[in-house]
């Protein structure tokens, strides 16, 4: 994989959980109920997606070609 | 022992122990290099690294006003997460990126970044004056955060100038001697010890209220329906507002000189790893939220001066607890308040010197330089105090317009990130415009088009003249821009 492809996936891949973050599509999780784990939806809706973020972000460094930024184009 | 006195005792033993940190860290350094006092040489590691990013997270509005947003809005204040968890992510692949061609040019600064690029000095010493300007509106906002938490620990012994001077007095001295290797270690130790406190004192507070987490939440959305949702009735905040406060808070964040300037600091890996494990510190702050959610409805808000002082409000009038936790709430924020205020009192002094000063009187050696960023240290300190003491309305005003601008940097970097047709009249039309624009929204009127963040609005109207302006101004090439786009990429 190239680098500007892994660049491209890395940005792309991370909009998603922001974009379920913030309006329209936070509509979602905005609601109080129902009750997950003892927290509100929308408690839980952004400690969730952190998480899947957190995972999502240790899954793409596994898979970055160039992890120490040595390679010249 | 009363308790105030055994938490002014831990109070003072852990400002102790913070001043023998940061002048250990500094220890066994060339002192007399410039390379060494602005970016340790480029070679912080991992964990170092971690904790000097999430210093800054973890400030006195973390400590205090997350609580304090979560106290008096409710739903709103789950931004606070959001944006912690967001905003980082591009660094891992602009940082590399901008630590190449820091390296390769010898650039330690934003300032510095963008007069190659631009090849502008007007850009430089603009950047150089706005960055001064919030930061110490920044610092004295961590400033008062210190000297409040003194005073209410202390049941008022310990008046608000001393609280300041002490706390940050010591800061400035660690800065000041080592530099960003003295403030980075610092920030390790402070940093453990406000995720230990903010878990203990939190979820303790919230079971002595509620009995338990869930307990807390099925109390609040009883007797407050709407609280947990955005733009409900009952709601303190719009979806729109709430939407582009996010965006303008994770956009601006890494323009803030001290952390975009760590990118200098340390290799490509080592930040890549540090983007890869900061998600952990937004859920790190997730107690001090539920400390501000367990007092709705249990406090009135008339009770407290202002919503940020919820937290020692309870620890101190309504809850029973021992003195030793007055001491350890005390120590964790201070703690949180000094380790923002060190990298920024760094970094301020940084970009004033090299974007400003340098500009000014060309021909400074690096000896000077370095002399000049080490009195900027204690110049900077001591604005921050007196204006944190002494206040000020008209001055607060221009510095809390500064603090909203360091967003309208974001146009300029990414320009000379990505694109080779950006022009220097253009980014300094854009940054002059934008920062007009959200200073007039921000303290001028009272409300903004659709409720969008005043940030939003000058980035906006930022983003399209530097568009706009650099169409007309393409003339000779600048023969930095197409090698700041291949740098790395």
């Amino acid at each position: 994989m190239t680098k500007q492809r892994f660049s491209k996936i890395y940005c792309l891949s991370l909009l998603v959980p922001f974009l379920l973050m913030v309006f329209p599509l936070f509509s979602i999780g905005n609601r109080e109920t129902p009750f997950i784990l003892g927290l509100p939806f929308s408690v839980f809706w952004v400690i969730f997606w952190i998480i899947i973020t957190f995972l999502l972000v240790l899954f793409l460094y596994k898979m970055d070609p160039d992890k120490d930024e040595k390679e010249v184009h | 022992m009363a308790q105030w006195q055994i938490a002014m005792i831990m109070m003072i033993g852990y400002l102790v122990v913070a001043l023998f940190i940061g002048i250990l860290a500094g220890r066994n350094q060339d002192k007399s290099s410039l390379e060494e006092f602005t970016t340790a040489k480029g070679n912080l590691g991992l964990f170092v690294m971690w904790f000097l990013m999430g210093g800054a997270v973890f400030s006195a509005f973390s400590f205090l006003g997350a609580p304090g947003w979560a106290f008096s809005r409710g739903a709103p204040a789950l931004y606070i997460i959001t944006y912690t968890a967001f905003a980082i992510l591009p660094w891992y692949i602009i940082g590399p990126k901008i630590g190449a061609i820091g390296r390769k040019h010898n650039i330690y600064t934003v300032a510095g970044f963008l007069q190659l690029r631009y090849s502008s000095r007007l850009i430089a010493m603009i950047i150089g004056v706005i960055a001064l300007l919030a930061s110490i509106q920044y610092l004295a906002t961590q400033m008062k955060g210190m000297a409040y938490i003194f005073n209410i620990m202390t049941e008022g012994r310990i008046p608000f100038w001393l609280g300041a001077l002490l706390s940050y007095g010591i800061v400035v001295v660690y800065v000041a001697t080592g530099g960003l290797r003295a403030a980075a270690w610092s920030d390790v130790f402070q940093g453990i010890l406000m995720i230990i406190i903010s878990w203990t004192v939190g979820l303790t507070i919230v079971n002595q209220l509620h009995d338990s987490v869930p307990n807390m939440f099925r109390n609040l959305t009883q007797d407050t329906p709407g609280f947990l949702q955005i733009g409900a009735e009952g709601s303190t905040m719009s979806a729109m507002a709430y939407t582009t406060t996010i965006l303008v808070s994770t956009i601006g964040f890494l323009m803030w000189p001290h952390l975009f300037s760590k990118s200098y600091a340390t290799k490509a890996r080592t930040i890549k790893k540090t983007v890869l494990v900061y998600p952990l510190f937004a859920l790190f702050l997730i107690p001090l939220l539920f400390v501000g959610f367990s007092a709705v409805n249990v406090i009135q808000s008339d009770q407290i001066g202002s919503p940020d002082e919820i937290l020692p409000f309870l620890i101190t009038t309504v809850l029973t607890l021992p003195g030793w936790v007055y001491g350890l709430v005390g120590a964790g924020a201070l703690a949180a308040a000094m380790s923002t205020a060190d990298a920024i009192t760094h970094s301020a002094s940084l970009e004033f010197t090299d974007g400003f000063v340098r500009n000014i009187k060309r021909d400074l050696s690096s000896k000077a330089t370095l002399l000049i960023m080490r009195i900027g240290v204690f110049v900077i300190g001591g604005l921050a105090y007196f204006i944190t003491v002494f206040g000020g309305q008209g001055l607060i005003a221009l510095l809390l317009g500064a603090y909203g601008s360091i967003v309208q940097f974001a146009p300029g970097v990414y320009g000379a990130l990505y694109s080779r047709k950006i022009t220097a009249p253009a980014v300094i039309t854009g940054l002059l415009a934008g920062t007009v624009t959200n200073y007039y929204f921000q303290l001028v009127t009272d409300s903004t088009p659709l409720d969008i963040n005043p940030g939003i609005l000058g980035l906006m109207v930022n983003i399209v003249l530097v568009i706009i302006v650099s169409s007309f101004t393409q003339g000779k090439e600048i023969p930095m821009a197409e090698e700041y786009r291949k740098v790395g990429s």
